[in-house]
């Protein structure tokens, strides 16, 4: 018996140590080479266990460049948007965030890694228990998490310095513009959960309301002949 | 002779279920694999032809048992392949095929489940056709017919029965053309065979199978939300339509960011799975108030419209705005009759009675076929929104989109009273591609139209997520200027097009990463503009009637650049239609020269290439004349199921009477060179002439249309059906056996064109696959030059 547990406890280990290599390498090869900078978003997605986040059919490819599916239609988003809206949102330790669309809890894994508060809204109740779930597992106690509909934002806690809308929607909830502090910023995905996404950035600055597309991958259309 | 019959029942199923099987497939999971799938499926019939190249003497030897058994197989196989392949351990998530590669498994079983109903049903027409070659051209006549008859069964049958329960239906048919070639008294064992094949699909009727819809289709993401509910489901040929009601559908594309209220909730209606809009309403409420915080007000903005053309009306939202800004008389068109009467009946109180009141006239047709016939003027024209919220992954691209052609542009702006504008409202895609095409047709159309400023005719406004493009028929005053500037900085909207713009003024409230999409919307109204055509990654240059394709971007050249932008999974999801065409023909290609050369190595090569050319030309001719005139007749009939149904169903009888003539009167090569003679010369004629009968006769009364629809189908058609019957009896006299192999290369010949006629109408226009089935028909013409010498 002794030894089973003894083979068990070793395999575990060489198996941590293999993800632990491949977050690694997706920090220097998918992240650091595409241009995240922030040190604290670096970090956070060096640290966060990104294959205890997606279905265990999937944790081969957990720490590969590319969305998973996380079941009812739903994905995990490629490890560089992850990075991407985090740093975008200029985290600070002191932030509270709001993050719309918990779906498998990854985001929400990494703001906790960095800020001060974390509160995620998820509509679907078996994807808001399974995040719940996890977060406790890994023990980020700095997550609060509410089964409801993201609509509505979380007034309770409001105001935020930074909202990440995580499950792309056809119009900007205007509960959420209110619930955005001055100065804040918020980051929306636009895009077809398989295809490179637009992100959307909404800034509060002196009353007035403006947006940004920014694309996380520059379109240079090609010129023939130069 | 019981086998007439029993074959035309057998071929209407066949293609009944073919139909059907499409639709379903649909439903489950996108149009496009359900091409795919349909395309490898249907090889069943070149399957069946080399199984009897290989084994001749041996079916026939068994034909009294094969042809029921066959049959009956068809029959379970046509009631429980499609729920087989819906279990868990087959089904393939058409979405995953690019991200998960343990889908690649499932996509063959799933091949192979439905290529099984295909292969049993091709199996018994082909026994058939071998055994009674010297009879080919009634054997054929039946299949025709049946053919025919099984598109317009199909249509029939989608308004009385649910999707789920339609494949057992049809299963019935192949059961009755067993009996019938049994013959009375039936053996015990056929009885109970019979009986049982009966039992099981009555029992699957009653109790069909469950549909799995992809994970990722629009319904399946809206059954997720909290209380959501299919509320109300209808079949038709248009389409399964279901609403599904939910406390948390919301719907406000685009909305500006200064909406002061609750986005309110409302009904959500799909068609085959897929998002088709909410269910607007007329009520003066909150509803109608979100409109007045989108893009799409513009063209009210500027002033009161009187008189509204609302092309595709759909679920209603622009009959809705027209309504909520006072239009005094709105005409609405909109071809899918399931939804009007869903808006009307149904939904009718949901909706406020959106389709009632003197204002508003709907009329149920084609909008183009509208266009065409109509000879009002309009002070708004409007189409629905171009693309849809964060891409439609590329699922349009090789859809006909005949409303946004520059002939469906130039029809609209004639429409046009002075004041008046036609409205396109777009959503903003990255990279962009549907605004700068749009606006790249709304320019063309204005220079070939006479303006020579066209800046002058064109405003637009864009909002964080989309941008509404307005053409008016006189130049846009300053005073209308005024008012969109006004309204934009009023909802945080920015100009793009307006007269005197500043640059400046295009990014006050939405910017974007840089300001490319600036210098490419001027460039469309300078003299680089064929330059930019040439240079962009994607094709924007303006889709016409005889390339209606506008959601095609893709362009082969740049497939590697974009690739190297976005990696290469992510190509897949720019143009998802147009690959899965190209990968349907490559696919077919490949299975189909396997299953021409297979037979080879036990028959030899002798006379192979005779044969090849003729049963391989035929083939693909036939199939590019039926998807020519498909294009050519959903224009003028005005409502593409049934035009399509009409058209294939007067194609194939009349093929059918040429196939029949064959029987009573030999057709020799001299005979059959006149023919080939004959059928290039119509194609000629049709090419030149075809266009302007159609266009002249398109105001006469539907009953006149299809007379004259089969006018100009019959004889061609009637031609068509004489090179198989005719050669086969030849070829069966000299060499049978070549009967089943040339039997299988024909199946084989048209599958392949039926991918290879969508492929060439994207990249050249309908126009060359009307010159390549020219030319197909030319291949056995030389092969009969050659045989003669």
């Amino acid at each position: 018996m002794k030894l089973t547990y003894i083979l068990i406890f070793i395999l575990l280990g060489w198996q941590s140590d293999a993800y632990r290599e491949q977050r690694k390498s997706m920090v220097t090869s998918q992240l650091e080479k595409r241009g995240i900078s922030d040190n604290s978003t670096l970090q956070a997605m060096g640290t966060v266990p990104r294959h205890r986040f997606v279905p265990k059919e999937q944790r081969g490819y957990a720490y590969q460049d590319r969305p998973l599916p996380i079941g009812y239609g739903q994905t995990i988003s490629q490890p560089y948007m992850v990075a991407y809206m985090t740093e975008v949102i200029k985290p600070q330790k002191d932030f509270k965030v709001l993050e719309i669309g918990t779906g498998s809890g990854y985001q929400a894994a990494v703001l906790a890694e960095i800020v001060g508060e974390v509160y995620t809204v998820e509509i679907i109740p078996e994807l808001a228990d399974q995040a719940k779930k996890k977060f406790t597992e890994l023990d980020y106690v700095n997550i609060k998490t509410n089964n409801a509909d993201g609509y509505f934002g979380w007034e309770e806690f409001a105001p935020f310095d930074a909202i990440i809308v995580t499950a792309a929607a056809e119009f900007i909830p205007p509960p959420l513009i209110k619930q955005l502090k001055e100065g804040g910023k918020m980051v929306i995905p636009v895009g077809s959960p398989f295809l490179v996404q637009t992100l959307m950035l909404v800034e509060k600055k002196k009353g007035k309301t403006t947006t940004k597309s920014l694309f996380p991958v520059r379109f240079v259309p090609f010129t023939r002949g130069n | 002779m019981r086998l007439l019959p029993a074959l035309a029942i057998l071929s209407i199923a066949v293609i009944s279920y073919q139909l059907i099987l499409m639709h379903i497939l649909s439903i489950v999971q996108w149009y496009h694999f359900a091409y795919m799938v349909i395309s490898i499926a249907l090889l069943g019939f070149g399957v069946a032809g080399t199984i009897i190249s290989l084994f001749r003497k041996q079916l026939l030897k068994n034909l009294d048992f094969l042809l029921p058994a066959s049959m009956m197989a068809t029959g379970l196989l046509m009631a429980t392949v499609i729920g087989i392949s819906q279990s868990s351990s087959v089904r393939f998530d058409s979405y995953l095929l690019f991200v998960d590669h343990s889908q690649a498994g499932k996509l063959v079983l799933t091949y192979l489940l439905l290529l099984l109903p295909f292969l049993t049903a091709a199996l018994a027409i082909g026994i058939v056709f071998v055994k009674y070659a010297e009879q080919i051209g009634k054997m054929y006549f039946a299949n025709l017919l049946g053919s025919g008859l099984g598109g317009l069964l199909a249509v029939g049958l989608s308004w009385i029965f649910i999707p789920q329960r339609l494949p057992a239906v049809i299963a019935l048919l192949p059961l009755i053309a067993a009996l019938w070639v049994l013959g009375s008294p039936v053996k015990t064992k056929w009885l109970i065979a019979f009986v049982l094949n009966l039992a099981i699909i009555v029992t699957i009727i009653f109790r069909p199978f469950p549909f799995n819809l992809s994970q990722f289709k629009d319904l399946s993401k809206t059954l997720n939300l909290p209380d959501a509910e299919i509320i109300y489901e209808e079949s038709s040929p248009h389409g399964f339509m279901q609403v599904v009601s939910s406390s948390v559908l919301r719907h406000a594309p685009g909305l500006s960011l200064v909406y002061p209220e609750t986005v309110p909730v409302q009904k959500a209606i799909f068609k085959n799975g897929d998002w088709y809009g909410t269910a607007a309403t007329a009520h003066p409420s909150e509803d109608t108030i979100v409109y007045d915080y989108t893009t799409r007000v513009l063209p009210y903005i500027v002033r009161t419209r009187k008189k509204a053309l609302i092309l595709n009306s759909g679920s209603g939202e622009d009959i809705a705005l027209a309504k909520s800004k006072s239009t005094a008389s709105i005409i609405a068109v909109e071809p899918n009759s399931a939804v009007i009467s869903l808006l009307d009946n149904e939904l009718s109180a949901e909706t406020g009675r959106l389709l009632q009141g003197p204002d508003l006239t709907v009329y149920q047709e084609e909008p183009r076929t509208f266009l065409l016939k109509d000879t009002s003027k309009y002070d708004l024209i409007t189409i629905p929104t171009i693309g849809a919220f964060g891409g439609s992954a590329g699922l349009n691209a090789l859809g006909e989109q005949y409303l946004l052609t520059k002939d469906a542009f130039h029809e609209m702006w004639k429409k046009l009273l002075p004041e008046g504008v036609i409205s396109i409202n777009c959503w903003m895609d990255y990279p962009v591609r549907n605004s700068l095409k749009i606006l790249a047709t709304m320019v063309e159309v204005l220079l070939e139209s006479g303006v020579d400023y066209p800046e002058q005719y064109i405003a637009a406004i864009r909002s964080w997520g989309t941008i509404t493009v307005i053409v008016k028929k006189t130049p846009i005053s300053s005073q209308d200027a005024s008012l969109v500037r006004d309204f934009c900085h009023e909802m945080l909207f920015d100009p793009v097009l307006l007269p005197d713009l500043e640059t400046n003024e295009r990014t006050q409230y939405n910017m974007l990463q840089d300001n490319d999409f600036f210098h490419y919307v001027d460039t469309l109204f300078t003299l680089q503009r064929p330059a930019l055509y040439e240079n962009y990654d994607f094709n924007i240059k303006p889709a016409t009637d005889d390339q209606p394709y506008f959601s095609q971007f893709i362009r082969g050249k740049s497939l590697s650049h974009l690739a190297q932008l976005f990696g290469t999974n992510a190509i897949a999801f720019f143009e998802v239609g147009y690959l899965i065409v190209v990968v349907t023909l490559i696919q077919v290609t490949l299975i189909s020269l396997l299953l021409i050369i297979t037979p080879l190595f036990r028959l030899g090569w002798h006379g192979g290439w005779g044969v090849l050319l003729y049963f391989g030309g035929i083939g693909m001719g036939y199939m590019f004349v039926e998807i020519v005139f498909i294009q050519r007749f959903i224009l003028y009939l005005g409502n593409p199921i049934y035009a399509t149904a009409a058209m294939i169903c007067a194609l194939l009888i009349f093929s059918g009477l040429g196939s029949y003539i064959t029987s009573r009167i030999e057709i020799g090569q001299a005979r059959l060179f006149t023919v080939f003679l004959g059928i290039i010369g119509l194609l000629f004629v049709y090419s030149f002439s075809l266009t302007s009968v159609l266009q002249q006769t398109i105001g006469l009364p539907d009953f006149f249309k299809v007379m004259i629809m089969i006018f100009v189908i019959a004889p061609l058609a009637f031609l068509m059906g004489l090179p198989f019957p005719s050669e086969l009896k030849r070829l069966n006299r000299k060499s049978p056996q070549l009967v089943p192999w040339s039997w299988a290369i024909n199946g084989c010949a048209s599958v392949i064109s039926t991918a290879l006629a969508t492929v060439i109408a994207a990249e050249l226009g309908f126009k060359w696959v009307t010159i390549l089935a020219a030319a197909a028909y030319g291949l056995p013409l030389i092969s009969t030059i050659t045989s003669k010498k």
